[in-house]
This record gives structure tokens, sequence and C-alpha cells, in this order.
């Protein structure tokens, strides 16, 4: 009963509202919008770094005149490594051929070399979600140990740099994602006490008419949570929007051909839109606290 | 009052002060029985407003026993309050209707807080609304009434769900002397179906030739009574 009556009220408090219900509405998306884009542009610039450095391959080269045997041997022991998804092992002379085909116009200059002077190697491309790039770091040194190993090359200077950005990168994303959202609290939390208390005659009213507390509060709390969802979905819709224009614009570009963008993970749209209600409804219902009050 | 009876309204020993300010009201013994018409006069700043606010406990007494319709406010939970205000209509100089509702919505709040199903309401709210000459105006918006409508829509609020108890606080204060008079017809038409009736003034002229008891607050004391 009770809740039907404040749902019949809650839209009548709209329609008699509505200039200030958009308003308030308007004040929630614009300062989830802010907070949305960023997400947006932190994810993004993870992922580029993520990318980036599983780009960077590790490459074993063995010593020369390995006995062929030990070759599945090592195969098997570079397969057995956490985070491994795929070797391939490159012989001296497929190393030979690849030279060739690098060298185009001036494979000349290899004519009467022998095939076998460079080393056999295993490529190893790692899985993004277990090798983190300290990881690669790891494994990398743990390898160079092995007595068959001449060398091991995985960009060591990138991985160095790409950690040390990486890690400024995720500071600065963690202060400022809670600067951010601190600011849209703190907005939307004023607006809304304000718009309570630009109806704190009708609160008064209703109580004098013997409102109780549940009576009074359900509508606006409806209200709250409506535009609180309105709020976030608006600021959504308008980063999707944007995100999908980027995109189509990325797509279209050669040289950002390789640059994928993605959008919000799942999590990310639940957190923004429920953290959007709550605190709408929070925000409704601290402000109404003192006018409830005998 | 009949012998046995319990008063409406029934104020032992009570005091009010604000703060560390002045005593608003000061040891203050009044009973008015059921179905009683009282005037409560006294100069601006005299308490009366404080005294009628007591009783529909928007403010709590400092000290003393405050009992209206046999309940104790003084033992009154927060969530009782809603309870005692149901059966007390109030009214104001002030109107204090929402000026964006309807006459109709108005009126049809003091039901809707009851619980009252809108087939309910909608009889009632008419019926009452009415009852003090609005019958045609049903629809419009508060804000563009006359102020004596706008004091019959607030007294057809006060009224609409039968209460025991009438509190008004200088309702004719904003009115000229015809519209004065509307509402005291109104006032002894519904003391005549029973309801009991404090109604705070400081219009001699309203009390002046009437049989009723006229109770005075001077500086928050009251004054013998008449």
């Amino acid at each position: 009963m009770i809740i039907s009556i404040s749902l019949r009220r809650a839209l009548a408090d709209i329609r008699q509202h509505f200039p200030t219900q958009i308003m308030t509405t308007m004040v929630v998306s614009l300062s989830l919008l802010i907070l949305t884009f960023f997400c947006l542009f932190s994810i993004n610039l993870q992922h580029f770094v993520e990318r980036f450095g599983n780009e960077l391959g590790v490459v074993v080269f063995l010593k020369q005149g390995i006995p062929q045997e030990r070759i599945p041997i090592l195969y098997q022991k570079i397969t057995g490594l956490k985070g491994v998804e795929a070797v391939k092992y490159v012989s001296p002379e497929e190393a030979f051929k690849r030279l060739q085909s690098y060298l185009k116009d001036e494979r000349e200059v290899l004519e009467g070399v022998d095939p076998r002077f460079l080393p056999p190697s295993f490529e190893i491309q790692v899985n993004r979600a277990v090798f983190n790039l300290a990881r690669i770091k790891q494994v990398a040194g743990e390898i160079e140990q092995w007595p068959e190993v001449s060398k091991v090359q995985y960009g060591r200077e990138w991985i160095d740099r790409l950690e040390a950005f990486s890690g400024i990168v995720r500071k600065i994303v963690a202060i400022s994602g809670l600067l951010l959202m601190l600011t849209a609290a703190f907005v939307v939390a004023n607006t809304i006490k304000l718009t309570v208390y630009a109806r704190q005659e009708e609160l008064e009213i209703l109580r004098l008419v013997g409102a109780t507390n549940s009576f009074i509060q359900g509508p606006f709390l409806i209200e709250a949570f409506l535009q609180g969802l309105a709020g976030s979905g608006i600021a959504l819709s308008i980063v999707f929007g944007t995100y999908a224009y980027l995109e189509k614009m990325l797509g279209a570009s050669s040289m950002f051909k390789n640059f994928e963008l993605s959008f919000l993970p799942w999590q990310y749209v639940a957190a923004i839109i429920s953290s959007s209600v709550i605190l709408c409804v929070m925000g409704t219902a601290l402000a109404m606290r003192r006018f409830l009050r005998l | 009052m009949r012998e046995g009876d319990a008063p409406a309204i029934r104020l032992k020993g009570v005091s009010k002060r604000f703060g560390l300010g002045n005593l608003a009201l000061a040891d203050i013994d009044l009973e008015i029985a059921k179905g009683e018409f009282v005037f409560l006069t006294g100069p601006s700043g005299s308490g009366k407003s404080t005294l009628l606010r007591l009783l529909f406990c928007a403010e709590r007494p400092t000290s003393g026993e405050i009992s209206v319709d046999e309940m104790n406010i003084g033992t009154l939970s927060g969530a009782q309050i809603p309870l005692l205000r149901r059966k007390i209509g109030v009214i104001f100089q002030d109107f204090k209707l929402l000026n964006n509702y309807t006459v109709f919505e108005n009126v049809a709040l003091a039901l809707e807080v009851i619980g009252l199903r809108p087939d309910q309401v909608k009889k009632r709210v008419k019926q009452v609304i009415e009852g003090v000459g609005l019958g045609t105006k049903l629809n419009r918006k508060a804000v563009q009434l006359s102020g004596g409508e706008q004091q019959r829509v607030a007294i057809a609020r006060a009224v609409v769900n039968r209460p025991p108890i009438i509190l008004a606080d200088e309702p004719t204060g904003n009115l000229d002397n015809k519209r004065t008079e509307e509402v005291m017809l109104l006032m002894e038409e519904l003391n005549a179906r029973g309801a009991t009736i404090l109604f705070a003034t400081h219009d001699e002229r309203l009390y002046q030739n009437t049989h009723r008891r006229v109770v005075r607050l001077e500086d928050g004391k009251l004054e013998a009574a008449q």
C-alpha cells in the first residue's frame, strides 16, 4: 500500500517539480560524466601499457653446436613454465631464411656463408593475464641460468621503462579517481540537499497533517533513485557514444590502425550506476533527516 | 464537562523555554472539555502560538504535562506523533497550503496520509470542499485563490479526516471582515458537530459578545478566565 502510494506521489511530484528534477539529474550526470570519461581514459591507458609490454616477446638464444636431442627437452622445459602460451623453435636454417628475406635485395652479402652460422633459438609467447612485466624479467633471468642458453632477449630497457611508467599511471589513476569521486559525491549531495530544502514547506505540511516519516520519505527516495539511474544512464550513454565515435575514427586512420580502444568493463558500468543511485538515495535521506525530527 | 469525562486538552504546570532565553510559557494550567469552543487571546508574543505548537507536538515542553484526547504527549515516541496529529486539525494565519497543488490535492493530502482508498478520498474531499463553498474550484491551484478562499481550503484540510480537536492560530489575521465572518461561521458549525476548538486570536471583536470561554495569555502566563 505504502509503496503504491509512494510511487503515485513520486510520479506526481516529478510532474509537479519537473524543472528541478531535470536540473538535479543533469548535475548528477555531469558530475558522473567527468568520472566516467576518466575511467575510460585510464582503462585504455592501462591496456595500452599492458599490450605494449606483452608485445615485447622473449627470445632464447641457444649455444652453437648444442646436441639436437637437447632441443625437445628444452622445448618441454620452456613450455612447462607458468604463463608460457606458445613456444616456437627457430632452427639456424630458419633463422638464415629470415635474415635473407629481411635483407631483400642485398641478400647476396650472405653468399658463401654457412646457413648454420646463426644460433638456434626459441621464441616465447606469454599469456597476457599471467605474465606481467615483472614476471617476464624473472623468467628471463631464470632461463639465462640454463647451461644450453647463451642469451635471453626481451627488451630489458623497455620493460624497465614501462614498469616505471605503469607504476606512475596507476598512482595517478588512483589519486585522481578518488578526487573525482569525492567531487562528484560532494556536488551531487549538495544539489540534492538544496532541492530538499526548496521543498521544506511541503515537508512541514505533510508532517502537520499526520504523515509518517516513511510516507514523507518514500516519494523523495523513489525520485532520488530515478535521478541516480537517469543521471548515470545519461553519463554512460554519452561516454559510450564518444567511445564508438573514437573507435570508428581510429579504425579509419592508417596511423592508429593497430590501436584498439576498449569500453568500460561491465563491473565498472555496474559500479557507476549503483554508486550514483546510492549517492542520490543516501544524499536525500540525509538531507531529509533534519525535517523528520519531532 | 460531564463528570468522569476526560478533557480534550489538559495542560498541567507547563513551561516552555527556548534555549537559555526567555520563558515563552510559564506554569500553564488549562483544561478544555470535549466539544468546548475556547478563545485563546493575548497580544502578539504572549505565547499563544507556542501553546498551540506544544499541543500538536511541533515543540516539546520544558516542564509540565500535556494530554490531548487522552494521549500523554510527554510519553509519545516519534512514531506516535503522526497518530496524535491525525486527531488534531490545525489552521494557520498563513494557510500553509501547497501553492502548486490544486484545491482537491491540498485537501486530499490529509486523507492520503491515513491510507484511505483513492475512491474514498475523492468522495470525502469533494463533500468537504463543497461544504466550505468551493465546490466549483476543485481543480484550481491554491495560488490562484483569494485569501479567504485559501483559508477555507485550509479549514477543509484541517477537518476532512474528522479530527475531534481543531487548533486555529489567528486564522482570520489575513482576512477582511466579510471573510472573517465566513470563517467564524464555519468554526461554529464544526463545533456544533462536536469538535473541540481552541481558537487563538488577538482580535477582540471576535470574542467581545460571545458566550464562549476566553482565556488570556500575557507574557507567557495565563490570566484569569472569563
